[in-house]
């Protein structure tokens, strides 16, 4: 047998995709009424924003598009989590009814196989709105566009999305062990929340928290200083990239961990 | 010919929390690390030949599961050795996989929202499966099951019995050495059952695929199986032919009689007469299972006489069902 490589694994990935994109397609009702759902879930962030703002001009030094533009940037990075790795959510009623026993028999990666499954359509929704979101703080901002810029932008955006993914693995898998693994992986997708605000608005303990703990900063806020404060930019935006790597490494492998240490229920 | 299947010895424990009753109980066990190891599998070894098929059988909670998963990878045995095609399943998962099937009755593996043709494919390149063998198996699976109507259908649309008959095809799709069937005809009708068997069996025959198959159906013992293996409490109790089986309680036979009357009634007053040999009844008859090597069929049917008009009679070999029966309750004498 030969060694499968990343492009086995993008041509499954891409087989299933069309299929499930085609079949969902076909239950058109259900897809329209998830887009506005979707959509409608964005405004009404969006609003609560905007009402923040129009009582207080700016926080603690950061404007209006400032915010703006984290909150944008937050969006677009939570896209790649909501798309591909949705199944997270569905991942503690296989492990309790026994039925996560069916991915443990295919001659693929097991992570990959059940991640595989669902490709969430309602995220490119909310792409959509990030970027749209984003765009607009840019250009209000005045920032200009480089080539370097763009580029510093897509590799700061995948180190936020490599961080968002690794949170919702390491908290969806403490289903392995323990069975109301719901609330963890609820109040961990909660705390994302607070990845839209400039992390300096947060006391000292909850800023050493969403650092290097539940590290949120890491989605929204220290990636995009590299964008907007160019002159000061702390060395933990940096070497985020290389944080986003080793926590999403991290969280692949406790997954895994508790995958195959999973014996399921009996039959 | 050499094994397919070696199992040496092979133990599996588990690790269970001792829970204590009532509210305060389960405080205490919130703290408490007083675990007892409960054995589900006890020294069993086997070994299965390339083309068999095997029904391991047991009642529930007899370990079977446990050693399948064993077998397919899912679970490391506690001691022992295990060898799937010449593999150490737990070590080489993904190696062990490309070589087995699974189906596992109640719980499809198939894509929920895709037609059957498109699992398919997927699976083709899951299993890297060439272009000629795949047409190959398709035209098989054409010849021995209307599989038309199946292709094309979603698989959350299909009955259960349509979605038992494609996880089994899907399970044999990339040709695999073996595959392990646990429980395929729960819950389905009767010519749904007699479809499955059939399918099973042409693909036994044409593949010369070795199949392991658990179920509490003796109709698919009976239909598939010359070779059966019995666990009860996770210790071995039985590894051979069926006929073999028979041979051992060959001395056992039914007496069914038909008496007016309350037939439950008169199967209590029966079973005080005649200790030695167990009395059931259904709406028609009154069953009698009568040990030949210490007493006779017509004995006892004279004893009956005395007591009861018998209307009508019948006298029945044992059945499969009535010998594993007996196995589950009293072993193997």
């Amino acid at each position: 047998m030969t060694q499968k490589g990343l492009r086995f694994y993008l041509r499954i990935y891409g087989k299933i995709l069309a299929q499930d994109l085609k079949s969902k397609m076909s239950y058109r009702a259900d897809f329209i009424i998830s887009t506005i759902g979707m959509i409608c879930t964005n405004i009404a962030g969006f609003i609560s924003f905007w009402i923040l703002f129009s009582r207080f001009p700016s926080i603690n030094g950061w404007g209006y598009y400032e915010i703006l533009f984290l909150y944008g940037f937050s969006l677009v990075s939570l896209t790649p989590v909501q798309c591909f790795f949705d199944n997270n959510w569905s991942l503690r009623q296989y492990v309790y009814s026994g039925d996560f026993i069916k991915y443990c028999f295919r001659p693929i990666n097991l992570f990959f196989y059940f991640q595989s499954e669902v490709f969430d359509v309602k995220g490119l929704g909310q792409l959509a709105f990030g970027l749209g979101t984003l765009i607009y703080a840019w250009v209000k901002l005045g920032l200009g566009f480089s080539v370097l810029m763009i580029l510093k932008m897509i590799v700061f955006l995948l180190t936020a999305s490599l961080i968002m993914i690794a949170l919702q693995n390491a908290a969806a898998a403490t289903c392995f062990w323990i069975q109301n693994s719901f609330y963890v992986l609820d109040l961990v997708m909660r705390f994302k929340d607070y990845a839209k605000y400039p992390i300096t608005i947060f006391n000292s303990v909850f800023r050493f928290i969403f650092t290097f703990v539940i590290p949120i900063a890491f989605i929204a806020y220290y990636p995009s200083l590299v964008i907007l404060r160019p002159d000061a930019v702390p060395v933990l935006s940096w070497i985020s990239p290389v944080i986003g790597l080793v926590f999403f490494w991290l969280s692949y492998r406790f997954w895994m961990f508790g995958a195959l240490k999973y014996s399921g229920t009996g039959s | 010919m050499s094994a397919i299947i070696e199992i040496k010895h092979v133990t599996k424990e588990f690790k269970v929390l001792n829970r204590r009753e009532g509210l305060k109980g389960s405080i205490r066990d919130l703290f408490s690390r007083d675990y007892k190891t409960v054995r589900a599998v006890d020294d069993i070894s086997m070994s299965i030949e390339q083309g068999e098929i095997v029904g391991y059988l047991g009642p529930n909670g007899a370990g079977k599961s446990t050693t399948i998963k064993m077998m397919t990878g899912v679970l490391e045995p506690t001691s022992g050795e295990i060898l799937v095609g010449g593999n150490v399943p737990y070590r080489n998962r993904t190696k062990n996989a490309q070589e087995i099937g699974v189906v596992f009755g109640q719980r499809t593996q198939l894509w929920w929202a895709l037609p059957l043709i498109e699992s398919f494919r997927i699976l083709k390149d899951i299993y890297q499966i060439s272009d000629a063998d795949y047409d190959e198996m398709l035209k098989l699976y054409q010849s021995l099951v209307d599989i038309e109507p199946l292709l094309h259908k979603p698989v959350r649309q299909m009955s259960l019995g349509q979605r038992t008959l494609s996880d089994i095809l899907a399970a044999f799709l990339h040709n695999p050495k073996i595959v392990f069937l646990d429980e395929p005809t729960i819950g389905l009708d009767v010519s749904m059952k007699a479809k499955i068997r059939t399918l099973i069996h042409a693909l036994n025959q044409q593949k010369h695929t070795t199949v392991i198959l658990t179920t509490h159906d003796m109709g698919d013992v009976d239909a598939l199986c010359q070779r059966i293996v019995i666990i009860d409490k996770g210790k071995m109790l039985y590894d051979n032919d069926i006929s073999h089986l028979k041979q051992f309680f060959g001395s056992y036979r039914t007496l069914k009689i038909r008496i007016k009357g309350d037939l439950k009634q008169y199967a209590e007053e029966i079973t005080e007469k005649l200790p030695r040999c167990s009395v059931s009844a259904d709406d028609e008859w009154i069953s009698v299972l009568v040990d030949e090597s210490q007493t006779t069929v017509m004995q006892v049917l004279s004893e009956l006489q005395k007591d009861y008009k018998i209307r009508d009679m019948q006298l029945e070999e044992i059945s499969t069902e009535e010998v594993i029966k007996k196995i589950y309750e009293e072993g193997v004498k």
